[in-house]
């Protein structure tokens, strides 16, 4: 004969807690710069592999294809295209936005590879794989060094 | 066989990098709520502890009597059969001296975890305490404890309403 299942609910026994989780992350030498530009100077940087033809942006330490370290900063942008766009409707929590976002991916003058942002001043049937597309920077001193220092990207 | 050997190429930084703004960070704070359901086997346990009394289990098909309890018996694999209160006595199976604290601070006197041989269970089930009341030089295996509980109104349900074991004798 098995346990006497309990009667009584309110006896059951429920542990709670909270485990607190702080989280620091530095950007590493090639976001540091990256972005550091981007605070400081309203400027894109990226890296470029000579032996894959690759520009990478935002610039990082290592070519991915071919495991090279990268030194060579160059700047790009800040126009670029559309190479992806999708409208969301719905929030992180599962409800719908009052106005729906556009997200993108823009591949900025110079670069090889793609950046992902907001899409804004522009409406949903007006988007196309091609647009021309500029960053619009926060003003300087609300910048932080994210990659939210650009508010958007709005048709060039 | 230079490059392989040359030192990794690294950032070294303090806490003044970066309340000094000197390399850009991000930081954030997550809340981890969670809550843990004891269960059948072990909310009766708890239940026991806040009363001043240790439950094991029994299974009747292996003869064996076990703490903390469970609700299947993990030799037959069956469901256990009845409750049993225990006496809060037993016997050291094992302990350490234990001069650091759970994170790593050093502390002259040390604990004792032990594991406790319950009177009146199997073999290979005792319980994961602390000894108290007894000088660190003093303890063997072998060594007979009895449980030293907190004031009825101050148990709340948790193995802790058990202070420590301290040897049996002692003006307990």
């Amino acid at each position: 004969m098995p346990l006497e299942p309990t009667r009584h609910v309110e006896r059951l026994r429920t542990w709670r807690g909270t485990l607190p989780v702080a989280n620091r992350y530095t950007y590493g030498p090639a976001a540091e710069r990256f972005f550091r530009a981007l605070k400081d100077d309203a400027r894109l940087l990226g890296t470029r592999c000579g032996r894959c033809g690759i520009t990478y942006v935002p610039g990082r330490l290592f070519c991915e294809r071919c495991f090279d370290e990268l030194n060579e900063w160059t700047e790009v942008g800040p126009a670029g295209t559309v190479e992806a766009v999708t409208t969301v409707h719905w929030g992180p929590d599962g409800s719908r936005l009052e106005r729906p976002v556009l997200l993108t991916l823009v591949r900025l003058d110079g670069a090889d590879t793609v950046v992902f942002h907001y899409l804004g001043d522009v409406a949903p049937a007006d988007v196309r794989i091609g647009l021309r597309v500029r960053p619009a920077f926060k003003p300087p001193e609300e910048r932080t060094g994210s990659i939210l220092d650009i508010v958007h990207f709005a048709p060039a | 066989m230079k490059e392989r050997t040359a030192p990794l190429p690294a950032t070294a930084l303090t806490e003044a990098d970066i309340a000094g703004g000197r390399v850009l960070s991000v930081q954030s704070r997550l809340r981890a709520d969670y809550a843990w359901d004891a269960g059948l086997a072990i909310g009766r346990y708890l239940e026991g502890l806040q009363a001043g009394s240790i439950l094991g289990v029994h299974c009747r098909r292996c003869r064996r009597t076990v703490v903390p309890p469970r609700a299947f018996c993990e030799q037959c694999f069956g469901p256990m059969d009845a409750f049993v209160p225990l006496a809060d006595t037993g016997t050291v199976n094992t302990f350490s001296l234990c001069y650091v604290t759970w994170n790593v601070q050093r502390i002259e006197q040390p604990l004792i975890p032990a594991v406790i041989d319950l009177d009146g269970t199997s073999p290979r089930c005792g319980i994961l305490h602390l000894l108290g009341g007894v000088r660190p030089d003093a303890v063997r295996v072998g060594l007979r404890v009895r449980a030293v509980w907190k004031p009825a109104g101050r148990r709340q349900g948790a193995i802790t309403d058990i202070r420590y074991f301290q040897p049996v004798g002692r003006g307990s």
